[in-house]
């Protein structure tokens, strides 16, 4: 479905991502596992488009040059220029790192907000899809999203790009600051969602939760690929396991 | 009782100017300084169908509103598109359009008794021992059928939600494919339309004169500085201040003492609240 080649990203002379080649097959789970400063957003960026934009704004002003090498093949199409729009039509959706939702609109409107680009008459259905997954978001509709907390507002950001009826959802770092309760039940969803038939690639630095659900993982190193297998073989390598599991 | 109707009239008229400016920054964090240039704009360009063209007001007036609201739009693909985010260059920009659109107009002549719109409705009503024109009236009226249209518009509809989403977090609204650029230029042709609303209702109480390019800039400002410029709630409540006061000093004082209200508000809040009564956003600090 998805299928990285070689990407390079520079931010001016600063090499970002390194040479790599990534690959996610229809109906998997696959994470990236990376420390800070991996490169797990930058990652991110690249695949949804969001660097596409970032790049673009920055020349228009003459900033920092941002440099893209390599190929992202996205269902039989090359997509590594594409304006983030358009990949969004194409079924590419991402939750940002840190749950970045707008705050003064409460959680209905997020969603609504979220449907921009869709002109189909199933929103409704996507409406119940998301609360069905994230049942807690149900009795927050009118509440104003900033005055949500830190996990509500990480189920928002999942469920607002789940509202552009994605086939590949992108989450980067989902699990960053959350309670080890609220882990585990974002896990089960992230489950739920997988069995509706939607493709997941996730960026992470907590293994210990998200391992057991993994296909297959790989594990960026300073921008590098450093090793890969399934997520049982992680799991069960002592380098993951002191790095990432703190065993 | 003559204070509380001209108090409201003179505050729906400060709501009015500032509205359109403040829909721009509010949005796309674009500080439009040619707001008060298309206000006078399309007062101008009303009255030239209207006596020049012989078309009929209405049209006229729907013309002029289409007209610079398409100007605002082709403004920021042609000059604003490149600076948008370096707030100084964004000022001395529009500015510039500013003074060229307000000094063209002045060269071509028009100012004077000459260039006058028509009221709406002609005549006016005695309310307790004081005579108000029909038209101040209506004013009131528009303001507030323009807020709520607003309110609505901005809540309810796809576009409405978009520009909504590009003033809360951008980077998240390009990610869920609102497009900045498309949004930034709807708003800045939203405002500059609102501007010339303003001025169809307005300018009929007075001539047209091309200084008013500028000043309404400084209302608009005024209001903006006071109020914080991108709430809502802000405009209404710095447009009741200042517009109250400006009736009071200009009823017990002298009238010449209205600028200085405006001019002592701005004083006071930059120091004491330099991002407005109800303003959230510390950047305005640095574009004003």
């Amino acid at each position: 479905m998805l299928e990285i080649k070689n990407l390079m990203v520079f931010f001016e002379n600063a090499l970002a991502l390194n040479d790599l080649s990534i690959n996610v097959k229809q109906g998997e789970i696959v994470s990236a596992l990376g420390s800070n400063s991996a490169g797990k957003t930058t990652l991110m960026n690249t695949i949804s488009g969001l660097i596409i934009d970032m790049k673009i704004k920055e020349e228009r002003r003459g900033g920092e040059r941002i440099t893209l090498m390599g190929e992202i093949w996205y269902e039989g199409e090359e997509i590594l220029f594409m304006k983030p729009s358009h990949r969004i039509r194409k079924g590419i959706a991402l939750s940002r790192e840190r749950h970045p939702i707008f705050p003064d609109s409460d959680v209905e409107e997020n969603l609504r907000i979220s449907t921009y680009l869709r002109k189909d008459s199933e929103i409704k259905k996507s409406f119940e899809f998301v609360y069905s997954i994230f049942p807690p978001l149900r009795g927050l509709k009118q509440r104003k999203a900033g005055f949500c907390s830190g996990g509500e507002q990480q189920m928002l950001s999942i469920g607002m790009a789940l509202m552009t009826h994605p086939k590949l959802l992108l989450l980067d770092e989902p699990l960053l600051g959350l309670s080890p309760a609220m882990q585990n039940s974002l896990i089960e969803a992230i489950k739920k969602i997988r069995e509706e038939g939607i493709t997941i690639f996730i960026t992470e630095q907590f293994a210990r939760p998200l391992l057991p659900i993994v296909d297959r993982g790989y594990i960026i190193e300073n921008g590098m690929l450093t090793l890969t297998g399934t997520g049982q073989e992680l799991r069960e390598n002592p380098e993951v396991r002191a790095t990432f599991m703190g065993i | 009782m003559e204070i509380i109707i001209y108090g409201i009239t003179n505050s729906v008229t400060l709501v009015l100017m500032t509205l359109g400016f403040s829909l721009t920054f509010g949005i796309s964090g674009l500080a439009n300084f040619a707001h008060g240039a298309f206000y006078l704009l399309g007062g101008i360009l009303t009255w030239v169908f209207m006596n020049e063209l012989g078309i009929p007001y209405l049209l006229s007036a729907l013309l002029s509103i289409f007209i610079v609201g398409l100007f605002g739009f082709f403004l920021y693909w042609g000059l604003m598109l490149r600076l948008r985010g370096l707030a100084i260059n964004e000022v001395i920009a529009t500015l510039a359009t500013a003074v060229v659109i307000i000094e063209v107009l002045r060269y071509l002549g028009f100012s004077g008794f000459t260039y006058v719109l028509p009221e709406f409705i002609k005549g006016s009503i005695q309310i307790g021992k004081s005579w108000v024109d029909y038209q101040r009236i209506l004013l009131v009226a528009i303001g507030i059928a323009l807020i709520i249209f607003l309110f609505l518009f901005t809540h309810r509809t796809k576009i409405g939600l978009s520009f909504r989403a590009i003033s809360q977090n951008e980077r998240t609204a390009i990610s869920l494919g609102i497009d900045s650029d498309w949004t930034a230029a709807l708003s800045l042709s939203f405002g500059s339309a609102l501007a010339v609303i303003a001025g169809l209702v307005i300018l009929p109480l007075g001539s047209i004169d091309t200084q008013i390019g500028y000043d309404i800039l400084i209302s608009a400002l005024a209001v903006g500085i006071v109020g914080g410029l991108e709430s809502v709630p802000g405009i209404l409540v710095a447009s009741l201040i200042l517009g109250f006061g400006q009736i009071v000093v200009a009823t017990f004082i002298k009238a010449q003492w209205q600028t200085v209200v405006t001019l002592a508000a701005i004083v006071v809040i930059l120091a004491v609240k330099p991002s407005g009564i109800f303003g959230k956003y510390k950047e305005l600090e640095e574009r004003v």
